[in-house]
């Protein structure tokens, strides 16, 4: 929530956040109906409060960036050398680093100018950002100017405040894939395939031919990286505007009625071209190649509260009610075209190529629409500030759910208890403050599938009628009209407290939650559905955990201070059932995670009873002489690869962090400051999908990493074919020292116009501690199949940073 | 003041109610680019649309990736894919297959289930808005009821053939978990369904019933039943076989029904032109995608003979055994199998197909001849234009030669199997198109026997199968066709004989197993042995 109106990190540039705000525990969040069911985040702009003379602040930075671990693919000179060892490399005579062909030491910079001012009565703050940034792989860039202002206004004596904001954002960026027909995944600047193709490549061949052009080969799915990166050009040009505004009316003391209203349009325009040098045209004989597309999303949010608040003695007393409506359209369209008389026009002139007019290239165009309606009040009272109670309760309605279930009620309550407070505490001087908390909030979820609960057709495959080829009328999807909200059910314990002068502060917080009804794309038997999924409320997951903050000041004199913060968690889930009313499956299990081809294996297995994030594939034990696997079977004896069977498969890890820790610290020395953040994880596996594909060294045809030929289990080299088994399966434990910055205040107590100045360097990502082989433990965690390391993700990058911050 | 405040307040009140209106709690969700049910009323021009969703689903059952054309030919012993220089290993799906040492979890297996179920759910829907009116249809009621019933016997013919106990679902609308039926059961529904429907089916052929059912294709398709009724259910069918054949093979005069003199064009890029195709599933490489065999079994280097928009895979190949069998004057050798040196229009040979393969688990992207029989023309895309062949008017005239040589009527078996052998050997010996009484009660040529590096190991030969050289002829001249396995399992040869590195691993092989993620759902399944 972005002052109050939803939104994304990148809404507002970091340089004009003042403050943000982590809500985490159901009772919390639940007022904030379903957009907070995995907590809120509230990102507070920066605001003039007040009398004000008039500043401006210019930040600055520039970094550079550097592949933080590379993969380590054989060398043209490891090429010869195994040649030469009887292996069936092919030498074409070079040596290329493939992936040095394709990358580069980025370099970014950042600009961001603040202007405040104003009086009590109306105050202004305004910014504008600028970000030319550069990718790792050549050609990628990021190009963004953001606008925002900021105005406020009170009159009628401060009965009656306004506010109104204003955020534009442009940006534009080289883009390296086609976007296709799906829209929103914007066509994207990283093409993992052209990534891929580096890593694959024959380290002997050369980049071009002796004629200058790009050297090509016939071989399947081997492609020039270099070319495929320079002869095809995209651009995605991203706009955003925010409008919003808010009165505040205060008739009575008291009494305060507030309107929010807000709009937010976003849209993207993308075009991308392949030219005639491009294997587009070269192995597939398409002529030139381009796409076009364009995408937008509007949100519209109006909010009313009307909130009563009054203290009396030592009673404290809010009531709020409120009404909120949200809605959101997006639209998209997408053309193709290929076989063009020229490579000048890029994508600027779609209607010269041929293949649409064919019939070959397609377009496609789609809108959608959700709304949610909320209901709400929330009751807070508080005696003495010692007894706090806030209730609250959400009725809220998506357009998602089957038409009887689209509304749901959410109630939460939190109570709390300033122990410090207490005269039999009043002795303990070195107490500041003690705080139990206890809490219990129900908070809703709705599906991502907008339309999950309708019994939908679309005209599609075609079928020959009458010599025509007719569009069928086909089913869209198994519908589920009896779909309705999944519930979370949440229950915390708290404590928060602080010590001696607030040199050792923190809070300790404990958490079970109960998610029922929770929404699954579950497995229905094909016949009687045509299709083998539908979204549906079938499964119960519960979640318990612990989350402690350690706050504390070793130093604190007038030169030197050292502040350092400790924060640890830890979460433990089941799932406790997969069944509901309407479904009921007679195995209590399914499987999560795909390999993709030419594996072609799921890696987790989510199952009654057992956590989610469970690895479920074959457990190797050993080699044998001729480089095969060895496997243990069901019964734990050994078994040759050649034997195993789906009933040997076992849960081989879990991909889920039993732990995470992290630790900041702050030191101040007379002008100098130096921070530093580390955090890690530990307790979980990874699949290390860069080795289970790139460390075999039977397919001959393609590169692979160094380590392919080394012994396995110390025995022998591999001779099998490519098999999810546990050998790639790792302890994913790590400790980064994620961001150190190291800063300068100048002294500007003479300086007339310079209120402050201070300079700093930073470097992000500095290093990581890990037994991990593959480039980066930290993978995807979310969803059902985690600690799944993607094959050719985006490279991790360390980043150095120089900027200066300036007040006038 | 007071009173201003008032107004203050009720004017942000109207403004509050202004904006929200009646839409305040109203949460009806709006489409753009779906059709909801509610608001279709049907009208009886689109029909054609409800007809083509009925059909559309048989293009990914067939050529489709993992399509019943892998399931017919590479668990038999005319096509394998061998790992490759460049992959094809896949987590041993392709060997499993060639061994029969599959699992409940075989992909093919597992996608065939889904594609057919939803052509079955497709065509329950047709007949469903047809029957209940929903869709007006008028005079057509009675003919197009019994069109979407033959195409659903057809989808539960795919089922019976590869699943055998199966769920039979024929209401629409019935949501309950299925119950399965034995294998008799579907045997007696399709005869039941079809015979029951015949006098009402269309009895004409040409563009506007190409790809359908009408009584013709219907005729073909019972008899391919009652062929295999043995397999089915134990109880021989061959005579009520002959009746349908001789069906169709009276009526052909007069329907337009022939052999095309060039075996060729049942299989080119225009095949709707052919006069022989009594059943065709048609594909178009703009409109209607899924034929995609040639992706499959050319190496990538075949792309520049062909000069396509797409990069083949390079996977599947003739198995050498079966390439051995064949008479070098048989022009089908040539018609059926891509052999030999591969060259660009520009006349550069690009790659040399050899007929030799080393072994399931390695071999040479040049390796094995590859599936040529359905044209590629230049500029092909990753799909082709050719019309899938289901059933031939040959296919008619072999069903009766076999179910007369199974009578003993072997002179006039004999008869047909010339005939239809006439056009393969026109352009070289015809002489050698003559089928003799004598031949007919041959053994196959077939070397059936494991296959160690081009030498025949543990060699079994097929002299001792029962109307072996019908069998071969099958081979020849439906090769690539999807009918292999089929065959085999009617001949007994399917989990008896040796072939390339393939051993017989049960009887129980005649049937698939019931994908396990459908046993998962649904516990009135019960498993194949």
């Amino acid at each position: 929530m972005i002052d109050g109106i939803p939104g994304t990190l990148n809404t507002v540039a970091p340089e004009d956040i003042e403050s943000i705000d982590v809500l985490k525990d159901g009772s919390a969040a639940a007022i904030y109906g379903t957009r907070g069911t995995n907590g809120v985040i509230l990102i507070t702009t920066k605001k003039l409060h007040g009398d004000m003379r008039p500043t401006v602040q210019y930040d600055g930075y520039v970094s550079v960036q550097t592949i933080a671990r590379r993969p380590e693919f054989l060398t043209g000179d490891d090429y010869r050398r195994l040649i030469k060892e009887g292996i069936d490399f092919v030498d074409y005579g070079a040596s290329t680093d493939w992936l040095k062909e394709i990358t580069r030491t980025p370099v970014s910079h950042t600009h961001n100018l603040s202007f405040q001012g104003g009086s009590a009565t109306t105050n202004v703050t305004a910014s504008f950002n600028y970000r030319n940034w550069q990718g790792l792989f050549l050609n990628s860039d990021n190009k963004q100017v953001t606008g925002r202002a900021d105005v406020n206004h009170s009159m009628l004596d401060g009965k009656l405040k306004a506010n109104l904001n204003v955020i534009t954002r442009s940006r534009t960026y080289w883009s390296g894939v086609d976007a296709g027909e799906g829209g929103f995944s914007d066509g994207n600047s990283f093409n993992s395939y052209v990534y891929r193709q580096a890593l694959i490549r024959n380290p002997t061949d050369s980049v071009r031919n002796s004629k200058g052009d790009w050297l090509e080969r016939n071989i399947y799915f081997y492609d020039n990286p270099v070319a495929y990166l320079m002869e095809s050009y995209g651009q995605n040009d991203e706009r955003e505007t925010r409008l919003n505004g808010s009165l505040t009316l205060e008739p009575i003391k008291d009494l305060k009625f507030k309107l929010l209203l807000s709009g937010n349009q976003w849209s993207e325009t993308r075009g991308y071209a392949e030219t005639k040098k491009h294997v587009s045209t070269v192995k597939n004989n398409r002529n030139g190649y381009a796409s076009r597309g364009n995408s937008e999303r509007r949100d519209k949010l109006l909010e009313f509260t009307t909130e009563y608040a009054r203290s009396f003695q030592k009673h404290r007393l809010s009531l709020l009610g409120g009404y909120s409506y949200q809605d959101n359209t997006r639209e998209n369209f997408y053309m193709q075209n290929w076989d063009f008389p020229t490579d000048q026009y890029s994508y600027n002139s779609m209607e010269t190529g041929n293949a649409l007019k064919r019939g070959d290239a397609v377009m496609g165009s789609f809108k959608d629409k959700w709304k949610l309606i909320g209901f709400f009040g929330r009751l807070s009272y508080n005696w003495d500030d010692k007894y706090l109670l806030l209730a609250s309760v959400r009725h809220e309605g998506s357009t998602k759910f089957g038409s009887n279930n689209r509304w749901g009620t959410f109630p939460a309550v939190s109570l709390g208890w300033r122990v410090s407070k207490e005269s039999f505490m009043s002795g303990l001087t070195w107490l500041d403050d003690l705080k139990l908390r206890a809490g219990f909030g129900v908070t809703g979820t709705i599906p991502d599938d907008l339309y999950a609960s309708l019994r939908s057709f679309n005209y599609g495959n075609r079928f020959l009628v009458n010599g025509v080829w007719v569009q069928g009328l086909d089913a869209v999807r198994n519908p589920n009209a009896d779909l309705r909200w999944e519930k979370k059910e949440e229950y915390n314990i708290g404590l928060d407290f602080s010590l001696m002068d607030s040199r050792i502060y923190g809070s300790i917080d404990a958490y079970r939650r109960l998610t029922k009804d929770a929404l699954f794309d579950y497995q229905v038997p094909v016949p009687p559905y045509p299709m083998p999924e539908i979204v549906a409320n079938a499964a119960q997951i519960r979640n318990t955990g612990l989350e402690v903050l350690l706050n504390f000041v070793p130093v604190r004199n007038k030169n030197f201070q050292w502040t350092s913060g400790l924060n640890y968690s830890t979460n433990k889930n089941m799932l406790v059932s997969l069944s509901s009313s309407s479904f009921a499956a007679t195995n209590d299990y399914f499987d999560a995670g795909y390999t993709g081809e030419p594996i072609q294996e799921a890696t987790h297995r989510v199952q009654v009873g057992k956590p989610i994030g469970n690895f479920y594939g074959y457990k190797s034990i050993g080699i044998d002489d001729n480089g095969r696997w060895i496997i243990e079977g069901k019964d734990g004896k050994p078994v040759a690869s050649a034997d195993k069977s789906p009933d040997d498969k076992k849960i081989l890890g879990n991909g889920l962090p039993k732990h995470f820790l992290g630790w900041n610290n702050t030191v101040q020395y007379k002008n100098f400051d130096l921070n530093i953040t580390m955090r890690g994880a530990f307790g979980f596996q990874v699949l290390n999908f860069q080795r289970l594909f790139y460390e075999n060294p039977k397919v001959v045809q393609y590169n692979m990493l160094n380590t392919a030929f080394d012994k396995v289990y110390g025995k022998t080299r591999l001779n099998d074919d490519l098999a999810l088994v546990s050998y790639y399966i790792e302890n994913g434990d790590y400790w980064k020292i994620d961001n150190v910055t190291l800063g300068y205040n100048f002294n500007t107590k003479g300086l007339k116009y310079i209120r402050n100045a201070r300079i700093y360097v930073a470097a992000l990502n500095l290093a990581t501690i890990t037994g991990y082989k593959g480039i980066d433990p930290e993978v995807n965690r979310i969803g059902l199949a985690p600690g799944d390391d993607e094959r050719d993700k985006y490279p991790t990058t360390r980043t150095f940073t120089a900027g200066v911050n300036l007040t006038f | 003041m007071k009173n201003r405040h008032c107004i203050y307040t009720g004017l942000m009140m109207i403004a509050v109610m202004l904006f929200t209106g009646s839409a305040c709690t109203k949460l009806d969700p709006e489409t753009f680019s779906e059709i909801v049910e509610e608001n279709i009323t049907y009208k009886e021009s689109d029909t054609a649309a409800i007809i083509a969703q009925a059909y559309s689903p048989l293009r990914p059952v067939m050529a489709d990736w993992m399509g019943l054309f892998d399931l017919q030919e590479e668990s038999a012993d005319e096509i394998i894919t061998p790992a490759r220089p460049n992959g094809w290993y896949d987590g041993g799906t392709y060997q499993r297959m060639h061994r029969h040492t599959w699992t409940s979890l075989q992909e093919q297996p597992s996608s065939l289930w889904g594609r057919v179920y939803l052509g079955v759910v497709n065509a329950n829907r047709a007949i469903s808005l047809i029957e209940s009116g929903e869709l007006p249809v008028g005079a057509a009621k009675p003919s197009l009821l019994a069109e979407l019933k033959a195409l659903r016997t057809y989808y539960y013919y795919i089922l019976c053939d590869n699943f055998g106990n199966v769920p039979l679902i024929i209401d629409y609308k019935d949501l309950s978990v299925p119950k399965q039926s034995k294998r008799q059961e579907v045997y007696d529904f399709m005869v039941k369904e079809l015979n029951d429907n015949m006098a009402q089916l269309r009895e004409s052929a040409g563009t506007g019933m190409y790809g359908r059912f009408n009584k013709w294709a219907a005729k073909t398709l019972l008899a391919k039943i009652y062929l295999n009724a043995q397999v089915y259910t134990g109880t021989a069918a061959f005579p009520q076989c002959l009746q349908q054949c001789n069906d169709i093979i009276q009526a052909a005069g007069t329907v337009g029904y022939m052999l095309e003199p060039q075996y060729r064009d049942n299989f080119k890029t225009n095949n709707e032109t052919s006069r022989e195709l009594i059943f065709t599933i048609p594909y178009d490489d703009v409109n209607a995608l899924g034929f995609i065999i040639h992706m499959k079994t050319l190496d990538p280097l075949s792309q520049q003979v062909f000069r396509m928009e797409a990069q083949p895979w390079g996977g599947n190949c003739a198995v050498p055994q079966f390439i051995d069998t064949y008479d070098a004057a048989d022009t089908r050798l040539k018609d059926t199998w891509l052999q030999g040196p591969q060259k660009t229009p520009a006349g550069v040979e690009v790659i040399d197909y050899v007929k030799y393969v080393e072994s399931i688990e390695k071999s040479k992207s040049n390796e094995g001849y590859r599936i040529g029989k359905y044209e590629i023309k230049v500029g092909a895309k990753g799909s082709l234009s050719n019309d899938f062949p289901v059933f031939r008017y040959a296919d008619v005239l072999m069903m009766k030669a076999e179910c007369l040589l199974r009578a003993g009527q072997t002179a006039e078996a004999a008869a047909l199997v010339t005939q239809v052998r006439q056009r393969a050997f026109a352009s070289t010996t015809p002489a050698k198109a003559i089928v003799t009484v004598a031949d007919l009660q041959k053994g196959s040529s077939y070397q059936y026997g494991y296959w160690n590096n081009g030498q025949i190991t543990e060699l079994q030969g097929g002299a001792d199968v029962t109307y072996g050289r019908f069998l071969d002829e099958l081979g020849w001249e439906f090769a690539a066709e999807g009918h292999r396995r089929q065959d085999l399992i009617r001949f007994g040869i399917f989990t008896t004989k040796k072939w390339f590195q393939h051993r017989p691993n049960g009887d129980n092989r005649k049937l698939f197993f019931i994908p396990q993620e459908e046993m998962n759902k649904n516990p009135n399944l019960i498993q194949n042995p």
